[in-house]
């Protein structure tokens, strides 16, 4: 086991690596003239030519790679280029935001989806077809949307919660939920309407194996066959596919944020692309990157304990 | 047993709804609110080094920790701030300023000639968008600890005016090599930027300075300001009553006052063509005057105005404000619409075939503008060819790419306004238009007596709407909302409001 998990270490930080020298070039070899667009179009040739020395954007690309590299490797990332602030200093606050936001809508997506996902599967019918239909619109509706009819509806008209902003939840717990509860819903709808799909089909499918019928015929009860041995069967794809949509909801996180003006990784990254901040966006990079490194070893350990045979493989 | 799950998440459920429910009844306390004063803004600063500070729609986060050696009203006058008393030399090339003795930054470091002169220097020889306000600054001299000499290489009628903003921010001059100075500045002012409170780019949170010298200006004991790069979340800032006030969008402003804020309106741009090339270098027929006239005839005004601002503002021919010497109130109709009239001063010129007229477009500006301006331009035979610029839109206007371009510009004070689109040196001039005339006039604006200045200034106004340098077509409404507790005063030359002018309605 200590293999696998230094093995997965291994070629996480090698993708690591990989990707942000590949940003690192791209973004760099692409970025126009960076130094007029800091210092504004009525700025002098001297002015532009003054902010390029001080950013040191006047010397080689290799030159400023290395720099780079051997910087972040200790934690440092640079600063701004527009804001002058500290790049992790700004990753990583706005990031407790992003994550807290993800984590709580998996959470919630995890736990509604097992019971309407179990419920579906076990009942059939009408409740079948029900969440089907209601899977499919809850998958088709943008989460932009889902979002504004919320703040109309929660924030604005009954004012249960906030409309825009972040409290810390070290600041308030009950300021936190009031400024996360909305855009969190807004984010699990489309990740509940996939997961839950997931969920009922692998039970359907395990529902009809051998072993349940064996199980059943020795006396235990449907519900004990369900959640003890078919559910831990069926888990594994649902949690695969969880991990794709945690994936997928950093990025569905960047429109909630802009909706809901919360300071998380979303707007940094808009405004830093916008702008051409490229060490901020190198820091989005970096974050990002280890974000999806650290979800796929954490889903590989979690499939490992449900199901041992992935382990020997 | 089968529910167990649901049952556990009803009762995650019940939890998150109870305590959310006591915090957004718990944290609305109107004696808070009637302390702190929270604002929207657009855009967040590039950095708090005075060095390198912007204005207009950031003014206020830097008026909140720098003061300025010169402060102005909102109507415009010049009163004292760090600067007592200031005086020229004849010649108006010597200004002599006498400064307080009594102020002192955050740090502790004392306020002095010295530190004035440090900062302007600075100022000058940075990277702020703003540094050519101090061009024409020479040499500063600390004379003795309360007295600073400014020698300046020419006259400068504007100078004055931009010692009240960025240009004379005061940030401590043993803060020049803080690391950190571009998130946490270091000046005089009636507050100190809270940093663990702040996110930077997003929220500002700033505490009363409680060594303040002038307790008359600070209203509020905090202050945060809000960015909200996106209508949306401005919107729903606004409406769920989060701001005391703020700049929006014409288009919000109904559901603004639904929601109790009043609009506080006022004209700080103009909006129309920019007739660049008057010599007709890169379009010959924007050589000939009547082309251009032709240009100003072209547009129904009104309309534009209606459809595109929801009416809410005045249809003008001049770049001039109402507040200016040069303003002329019979120039706002000089050029009505008459598409006929248009046509004819084409075929005076010899363009009764009318011409190929290549403009810009970008995605910042809605593209229904560009629309309207080819189907107005074609009713009288010029054909309109648009060309994406993309985000290099102002870089290629400035880098004089294109003959005519839509645009929308800020109205500031005379002096300001004819060195940044009319004068052959001014950034919004790139095919560095000149005409002996025009280089008469700005040289009486500059040095003359105060008669003669707003006699040239008349001049040049009606000198260059005659000419059609520009066709304007309105000055559009801007709106500044505050809710019912704040009072705002807002400011000639600047788009925000400045800090103080901001008071509690009780």
């Amino acid at each position: 086991m200590y293999r696998f998990v230094l093995r997965r270490l291994f070629s996480g930080v090698l993708l690591l690596f990989v990707i942000t020298t590949v940003a690192y070039v791209l973004l760099y070899a692409g970025g126009g003239d960076i130094a007029r667009r800091i210092v504004g179009p009525t700025a002098t040739d001297a002015q532009v030519a003054l902010k390029s020395s001080q950013l040191g954007l006047d010397r080689p690309l290799l030159v400023q790679y290395w720099e780079w590299l051997t910087k972040a490797v200790t934690g440092d990332l640079g600063r701004s280029w527009f804001n002058g602030q500290l790049v992790s200093t700004g990753v990583s606050s706005r990031l407790s935001v992003t994550v807290s936001l993800v984590l709580g809508a998996v959470i919630i997506a995890a736990l509604i989806s097992v019971v309407i996902g179990v419920w579906a599967a076990v009942r059939r019918g009408w409740v079948d077809r029900l969440v089907q239909t209601v899977g499919v619109m809850g998958f088709a509706i943008p989460g932009f949307l889902i979002a504004l009819g919320l703040v109309s509806l929660f924030a604005l008209n009954l004012k249960w919660f906030k409309a825009t902003g972040y409290v810390p939840m070290t600041t308030s717990f009950g300021g936190w939920a009031a400024t996360v509860t909305l855009p969190i819903i807004a984010l699990s709808i489309g990740c509940i309407a996939a997961v839950v799909q997931q969920i009922r089909g692998s039970l359907i499918d395990a529902l009809r194996q051998d072993y349940v019928r064996t199980l059943r015929a020795r006396g235990l009860s449907f519900n004990r066959v369900v959640y003890k041995h078919v559910l831990r069967n069926a888990g594994g794809p649902a949690l695969a596919v969880l991990a794709v949509q945690f994936i997928g909801l950093l990025g569905g996180a960047v429109i909630i944020e802009q909706i809901f003006a919360l300071p998380g990784l979303g707007q940094i990254t808009v405004a830093a692309t916008g702008q051409g901040d490229i060490p901020v966006v190198m820091g989005v990079v970096v974050a990002t990157a280890a974000i999806v490194v650290i979800v796929n070893l954490i889903i590989d350990l979690a499939q490992g304990w449900l199901n041992p045979k992935v382990r020997l493989s | 047993m089968m529910f167990r799950p649901t049952r556990m998440a009803a009762v995650v459920a019940a939890l998150a709804l109870s305590l959310t429910g006591c915090a957004a009844g718990g944290e609305t306390s109107t004696n808070e609110s009637s302390q702190t004063l929270t604002l929207g803004t657009l855009m967040a600063p590039k950095s708090f080094a005075a060095a390198d500070s912007d204005f207009a729609n950031v003014s206020p986060f830097y008026q909140a920790v720098y003061d300025t050696l010169i402060r102005m009203e909102p109507d415009g006058t010049l009163v004292p701030m760090l600067a007592t008393e200031w005086k020229y030399n004849d010649d108006k090339t010597v200004l002599t300023l006498k400064l307080r003795d009594d102020v002192k930054f955050t740090d502790g470091t004392v306020f002095n000639a010295e530190a004035a002169k440090q900062n302007l220097e600075r100022f000058k020889a940075g990277t702020s968008a703003d540094a050519q306000f101090l061009a024409a600054l020479k040499n500063a001299t600390a004379v003795d600890a309360t007295t600073l000499e400014l020698t300046l290489s020419a006259p400068d009628p504007a100078f004055l005016g931009y010692l009240s903003k960025d240009a004379s921010f005061m940030q401590s001059p043993a803060s020049f090599g803080n690391a950190d100075i571009a998130t946490n500045p270091v000046g005089s002012g009636p507050y100190v930027l809270d940093t663990a409170a702040t996110v930077t780019g997003t929220s500002y949170a700033y505490k009363t300075n409680p060594d303040y010298w002038n307790k008359d200006l600070v209203h509020y004991e905090n202050l945060v300001l809000n960015v909200y790069p996106e209508q949306t979340s401005l919107l729903s800032a606004v409406k769920s009553g989060t701001l005391n006030g703020s700049l929006i969008d014409i288009s919000m402003v109904q559901e603004a006052e639904a929601a109790g804020y009043k609009n506080n309106a006022f004209e700080g741009n103009w909006v129309g063509l920019m007739l660049f090339d008057r010599a007709g270098t890169t379009n010959p027929a924007l050589k000939d005057v009547r082309v251009r006239q032709a240009l100003n005839y072209a547009f129904d005004t009104k309309a534009l105005l209606e459809a595109v601002n929801q009416g809410r503002g005045t249809p003008t021919t001049q770049v001039f404000p109402p507040s200016s010497d040069a303003y002329d109130a019979s120039l706002d109709s000089r050029y009505a619409y008459d598409p006929s009239k248009a046509k004819s001063l084409l075929a005076e010129a010899g363009y009764a075939n009318g011409f190929t007229l290549q403009m810009p477009s970008t995605p910042l500006v809605n593209a229904s503008i560009f629309t309207l301006i080819t189907q107005q331009l074609k009713d009288i035979g010029v054909t309109v060819e648009t060309v994406d610029a993309g985000n290099n839109f102002i870089a290629d206007l400035l880098a004089a790419k294109y003959a005519a371009s839509y645009m929308i510009l800020e109205q500031q004070s005379d002096w300001q306004l004819i060195n940044m689109k009319i004068s052959p040196n001014a950034a919004w001039n790139p095919y560095k238009s000149a005409d002996p005339k025009v280089d008469d006039l700005i040289r009486k604006i500059n040095v003359g007596s105060e008669d003669e200045q707003k006699t040239a200034a008349k001049e040049l106004n009606k000198y260059i709407v005659e000419q059609a340098w520009f066709a304007p077509w309105y000055r559009p409404q801007n709106s500044f909302v505050t809710d019912a507790k704040t009072n705002v005063k807002l400011q000639t030359g600047n788009v925000y409001p400045y800090l103080w002018s901001f008071t509690p309605a009780s």
